[in-house]
């Protein structure tokens, strides 16, 4: 059918207008939101700053200071890339994903499942918070205060695959979201999600040169770049854009391209499963 | 065909089997006792097109379950289902864009939203036509009079307004096959006759076909022609509301008024005295003994008045139930395992 095409994209538009719709009904608690993770990101900036004063107090007068091999600009715009990921993600995925088990403990999904549309596709996208978007535009500046100050300049290639890897960070991380949100269908309930969100996080949120040198970094870094591949989700965008390009990175590159797709697919396996199983909540 | 058909439909659930008490909950994170419970025992249905069904059954008989089933929102242990030639499970598109189920104990409306804004998402999600789309709420929020309401955040409406809007939502894309679960529950007369009304004339103009689950006899009396009886996740009758009597109840209601002091003291040998207010008496009496009862009482005793009845429906229904209970308790008993 013709329209089906616009379908979803119409769809999309419509809960997103519907979801700032509501929010903007409960003016105050949109404001707090935007507010509080502005200073969360700020009070993060901070921190990294002060940790790059400590190591140019210590260094030689002149050395460039440097974690892990990236620099100080370098490093922003890896704080950016991360901010940028982790806003989107909230802003999208995070209500709907925590909503699912929800939906699942009071029996509300029967009517996502009812819907003649991908039932995925609802459950994922119907509600999105707005307020989390504040840090999206923080980190634009960032990047816009930062890649001026690069050691090398980003080419347009660069500037071309950076939204392109950003976007399969977002994927790769909704997948993972999804999978787990997913098994609240076969437990019944599933609040660990948040507490999940967190470790993952943690652990994709630093550059991977630092899980490396010994055993017990190489294992985490092997093992959360090739089984649960979250190192790659902000490194590879991150990488493209602050550091000249280097072949021995191209392998990553493709990887991550291949990381996301399996991730994508893995994601509507497990989600398919567990629908299949759901049971529903009385009457 | 029958638009709906049903074939040995089955779906039963593990229970975990939760002890009473802490030790037995941390027991129980190691070694748990589950119950298989039999929500639908195997049922077989035929509907056809443009029929008013009700379901009726007491709480936990399979009804909700049922309907479910028949709109894929979970799938069965066993047997067979087609509405209008489709599998309700496999959740096809074309499928879900022809049927709808309302339920009374749930929403789907945006909460914090009028209502107006969670039609417009169904138009989208139905595909429906703008200039279709805009007659069928004309229509509807005419006939239940909630035109006025439409821009109104959900939360702000009262649950029989709420209810109306979740029927709109759900008939706004004019489906061929409606599942209604308790439309009316917790409404006031008022409101549940004007939703048994809108039904009603809903139901007459368009031919559409909907199987209703209720728990009010009124709703049932007020739309449906065919009454389907589950209990204990079975089948149990089949036919009209008025044949559940002839079917289920063995007795009739006999009525006497005496004259004067002609009251017999001993009104046990006719049957069971149900209600003795000298010189007026209600004595229950088997269906085949009701002649000779008659005749002897008419020919033996001065009588002034006389009426035979079927007992109450409500009272036979409820008769029913509490018999189908007894057989489920002893089968879940024995259904027991580890």
């Amino acid at each position: 059918m013709k329209d089906s095409v616009w379908l979803y994209p119409k769809l999309l538009w419509t809960f997103a207008r519907n979801s700032l719709i509501r929010d903007m009904t409960f003016r105050s608690n949109f404001l707090i939101e935007a507010f509080s993770s502005l200073v969360w990101m700020v009070m993060n900036l901070g921190f990294y700053l002060l940790v790059f004063l400590k190591i140019e107090e210590s260094q030689a007068a002149g050395a460039t200071a440097d974690i892990a091999g990236w620099e100080k600009p370098e490093f922003l715009v890896f704080i950016a890339t991360t901010m940028i990921v982790n806003s989107v993600m909230q802003a999208f995925f995070m209500p709907n994903a925590q909503e699912l088990s929800e939906l699942v403990r009071t029996g509300g999904l029967d009517f996502a499942l009812l819907k003649p549309i991908d039932t995925q596709f609802l459950v994922s996208l119907r509600k999105s918070s707005w307020s989390s978007l504040s840090n999206f535009f923080v980190a634009l500046l960032l990047i816009a205060y930062a890649v001026p100050h690069l050691p090398a300049p980003p080419s347009l290639a660069s500037w071309l695959l950076y939204p392109l890897y950003l976007l399969c960070g977002v994927l790769i991380m909704y997948s993972i979201m999804i999978s787990l949100a997913a098994t609240s269908i076969w437990l019944g309930r599933n609040q660990t999600l948040y507490d999940f969100w967190f470790y993952i996080t943690n652990f994709s949120r630093y550059p991977m040169e630092i899980y490396q040198g010994n055993v017990l970094g190489d294992g985490l870094r092997l093992g959360f770049t090739y089984v649960l591949p979250i190192l790659v989700v902000i490194n590879v965008p991150a990488r493209v854009l602050a550091k000249p390009f280097t072949p021995e990175y191209a392998g990553l590159a493709i990887f991550a391209l291949v990381a996301t797709a399996l991730a994508l697919v893995g994601s509507r396996w497990v989600f398919q499963k567990a629908l299949a199983s759901y049971r529903s909540a009385s009457s | 065909m029958a638009i709906i058909q049903i074939r040995g439909l089955r779906k039963s659930y593990r229970v975990y089997q939760k002890q009473e008490g802490l030790l037995a909950s941390f027991r129980g994170l190691f070694h748990r006792e589950y119950r298989e419970v039999e929500a639908v025992r195997g049922i077989d249905l035929d509907v056809e097109q443009g029929e008013f069904v009700a379901f009726l059954g007491p709480n936990g008989a399979g009804k909700t379950t049922t309907l479910k089933l028949l709109s894929g929102v979970i799938s069965p242990t066993a047997g067979e289902a087609t509405v209008m030639g489709f599998t309700p499970w496999q959740r096809a598109n074309e499928y879900r864009r022809r049927f709808a189920l309302v339920m009374g104990q749930k929403n789907q409306l945006w909460w914090d939203l009028p209502a107006a804004e969670s039609f417009r998402l169904h138009q989208q999600i139905y595909r429906l036509p703008p200039d279709e789309y805009d007659r069928t709420t004309a229509e509807l929020t005419d006939l239940l009079s909630v035109g006025k309401l439409l821009n109104q955040p959900v939360r702000e409406l009262s649950l029989g307004e709420r209810m109306k809007m979740e029927l709109i939502a759900a008939l706004l894309h004019r489906p061929e096959v409606l599942f209604l679960d308790e439309p009316t529950i917790g409404l006031d007369v008022v409101a549940q006759h004007k939703i048994q009304q809108f039904l009603k004339h809903y139901q007459e103009t368009r031919g559409t076909t909907v199987l209703l689950t209720s728990h009010y006899m009124k709703d049932i009396a007020a739309l449906c022609r065919r009454v389907v009886i589950i209990a204990n996740g079975r089948l149990m009758y089949d036919g009209s509301l008025a044949g559940i009597v002839d079917r289920f109840s063995g007795h009739k209601v006999l009525t006497l008024q005496f004259a004067d002091d002609a009251m017999p003291t001993d009104l046990a040998r006719f049957g069971e005295p149900l209600d003795v207010q000298p010189p007026k008496a209600r004595i229950k009496v088997e269906r085949e003994r009701i002649a000779d009862v008659l005749s002897s009482v008419l020919s033996g005793y001065q009588v002034a008045d006389v009426s035979v009845e079927d007992p109450p429906l409500e009272e036979v229904i409820a008769e029913m139930f509490a018999t189908a209970e007894d057989v489920s308790d002893s089968q879940e008993l024995a259904a027991v395992s580890t």
